[in-house]
């Protein structure tokens, strides 16, 4: 099974998955169908699409020699995994440590992630980004546009 | 529209627009997409005249490193590269940037004009539509995107109807009732669809850009007397001008293709340039600098971008990644798009026609000042760029009600749409999908409710009519895919979300 088999056997799962817990849902007395018929019909075809695609693919990889299944790409999928954990880590870290910590954390840890400064100029370059970059955007979100960014439950900053 | 408070915002939104359009890996989209958060503060026509500006100097900029880099600033550029490059490195560049800037000064006002025409005829047509009519008329949206655009229909209906499957998670829309919310409180209200697209779009990019980070780069050719750009207006001008047939035709292009949903100036370009070539006395020159290629591409982008609001102002469908934008931030300000919006926002509408017709004049100042200096700014590492971009787009999807929620959203469908991406399943009609799914679901219901009978689906003219084109256009997306695997050419490309 190929990539479009997985992709779909995925889908599956996750469509059929959810309307079966339509299925406990009570009809509404005031409609002629309840909370649960269009989400219905939307799973159902999306389950048959995915099992469409599971089935396509099966059928394709019987028909063709495995030396001809395209191969991987060549992407830098841990430096992928590396960037999107900083990515949820800030994420995560904005309630705990507030707005103008966290960002000015995410915005020299990032960078560095993707590529490590080789010299200390570049470092303080980074580091300038970060702290001016934080600062232009919590005061222009805070004082023009009147949005009160996130404030640290640990550090009340 | 004239007074300065909008004026602002406007020449702002444009000289964003050209800076972002002109950066090679920020697409408009997530031009418009970091400007958003900007705009929750400012009054609701002050925020469209700013993403009017963006998107029409985004759409204009992009030509600036096509020409002097080679590299697409925004794929609705791609053509200019063609014939725009191979000018400047003959010791043209002036006349390569100018020729662009002129042929999207043009080509915009065509589509203005069409903008301004069509919308209140065909928003006037909108308003005999019944529930019947939208369901089948958001069936065609999603099926044209599924089936035009995509290598695979398969895929294409797939990711359709996954974005649909993100509608249906909350509370139903009509009623109330609580639905697959699996006991999380932040489900009940559904899932918003801006921080949806924020993730999917601009997460997904950068990612995708990572992927390729840490890898040999080819260092990017600049233009020997890239800077020297002075030129004769006028000779450019009359260049363009004494080709009214080619502007006129890749103008029409441009603007088919944007009222068409989903599909925007990456496809109006190419088909442009394609039908340029075509109708040229000298196709063999195409590709190594003929005026007619970066006149046929820049002038369908620009007037793609007036194709695209008729079909958000007239029917609340969007032709594109940035209309979709426009649409959550219409919404955020509780406007409804759609064929009310001209007679129940008169001063939104017309504002909107004003500061897409303003914005080609700024557009032209702006690209021509900016084209000397934009070649020192696209030269920001990537690397220094996007976590400030990424900072903007959490900020954009908190700011939307200050609640951590949405950023969790954000972070969710980032990585679903990375997913995505390695999947191979397009992005278009996904959010295609989440943006209309609940107008499906409205519709569905009431016609339901005001008449039990299906059929009605079929036989009310309108609604069948718009029906039979959602099988038609699936029927023939199966003829070409099936032509296309015959010649075995692939098909490659997303739409424009």
């Amino acid at each position: 099974m190929g990539r479009d088999g997985y992709t779909g056997l995925a889908v599956l799962a996750a469509s059929l998955g959810l309307f079966w817990a339509t299925l406990g849902l009570e009809r509404h007395p005031m409609v002629p169908v309840g909370p649960g018929f269009y989400p219905r019909i939307v799973l159902g075809l999306t389950a048959l699409f995915a099992l469409g695609l599971l089935v396509a693919d099966v059928v394709a990889h019987r028909r063709r020699a495995p030396a001809s299944v395209a191969a991987a790409g060549e992407g830098n999928y841990p430096l992928v995994a590396l960037a999107f954990g900083v990515f949820a880590a800030y994420a995560l870290a904005l309630p705990w440590l507030g707005f103008r910590i966290s960002t000015f954390l995410f915005l020299v840890a990032m960078p560095a992630v993707l590529e490590r400064p080789a010299a200390p100029r570049r470092w303080l370059l980074v580091v300038a980004i970060a702290v001016i970059a934080t600062g232009v955007v919590y005061y222009v979100f805070e004082h023009y546009l009147h949005v009160l960014m996130p404030r640290g439950r640990w550090t009340g900053f | 529209m004239a007074q300065f408070k909008y004026l602002v915002p406007l020449v702002v939104g444009t000289v964003v627009g050209v800076i972002g359009g002109a950066l090679p890996g920020v697409t408009i989209t997530m031009t418009i997409i970091v400007a958003l958060p900007f705009t929750f503060g400012l009054d609701p026509l002050q925020g469209l005249a700013a993403m009017t500006g963006i998107y029409v100097g985004g759409s204009a900029g992009g030509l600036i490193t096509a020409t002097l880099l080679g590299i697409p600033g925004t794929p609705s550029s791609l053509a200019t590269i063609f014939d725009g490059f191979p000018m400047a490195r003959k010791g043209e560049p002036g006349r390569a940037v100018w020729l662009g800037i002129w042929a999207s000064f043009f080509g915009g006002l065509l589509g203005g004009v069409f903008l301004i025409a069509a919308t209140g005829p065909l928003a006037a047509f909108a308003l005999r539509f019944g529930p019947w009519e939208f369901f089948s008329l958001f069936i065609l949206a999603l099926s044209m995107v599924a089936g035009l655009v995509e290598s695979s229909l398969a895929k294409g209906l797939l990711a359709g109807m996954l974005g649909l499957v993100v509608t249906v998670l909350g509370n139903d829309p009509l009623m109330g009732a609580p639905r697959l919310t699996f006991g999380i409180a932040f489900l009940e209200g559904g899932i918003a669809f801006l921080p949806v697209l924020i993730g999917v779009f601009a997460f997904a990019q950068i990612m995708t850009d990572v992927e390729k980070m840490g890898r040999a780069r080819r260092a990017a050719e600049v233009v020997v007397g890239a800077t020297h750009l002075a030129v004769s207006h006028l000779r450019v001008i009359g260049e363009i001008l004494r080709k009214p047939f080619l502007l006129l035709w890749t103008s029409l292009i441009g603007v088919w293709i944007g009222v068409l949903p989903a599909i925007g100036g990456s496809a109006a370009n190419m088909m442009a340039y394609d039908q340029a070539k075509k109708l040229s006395r000298s196709p063999e020159t195409f590709g190594t600098g003929n005026p007619e290629g970066i006149i046929a591409s820049e002038a369908s982008n620009n007037a793609n971008v007036g194709g695209s609001l008729v079909t958000i102002m007239a029917f609340g469908i969007p032709g594109d990644a940035v209309t979709a934008v426009m649409l959550g931030a219409l919404a955020i300000h509780g406007i409804q798009s759609g064929p009310l919006f001209i007679s129940q926002q008169p001063t939104l509408a017309y504002g909107i026609f004003a500061a897409y017709l303003i914005a080609h004049p700024i557009m032209v100042i702006v690209t021509g000042l900016a084209a000397r200096w934009a070649l020192r700014v696209v030269m920001v590492p990537k690397t220094l760029l996007y976590p400030v971009v990424l900072v903007l787009c959490v900020v954009g999807a908190y700011a939307l009600n200050n609640t951590m929620a949405n950023v969790y959203v954000l972070l969710i469908f980032g990585l679903l749409g990375y997913a995505m991406v390695k999947a191979g399943l397009p992005l278009a009609p996904f959010i295609l999908g989440v943006i209309l799914g609940d107008q499906i679901e409205i519709n569905l219901i009431r016609a339901i409710m005001s008449d039990a009978d299906p059929w009605l689906f079929v036989t009310r003219p309108i609604s069948g009519a718009l029906l039979a084109l959602a099988v038609a256009s699936v029927a023939f997306s199966i003829w070409q895919h099936r032509r296309m695997q015959a010649k075995r050419v692939p098909v490659e490309g997303d739409a424009d979300f």
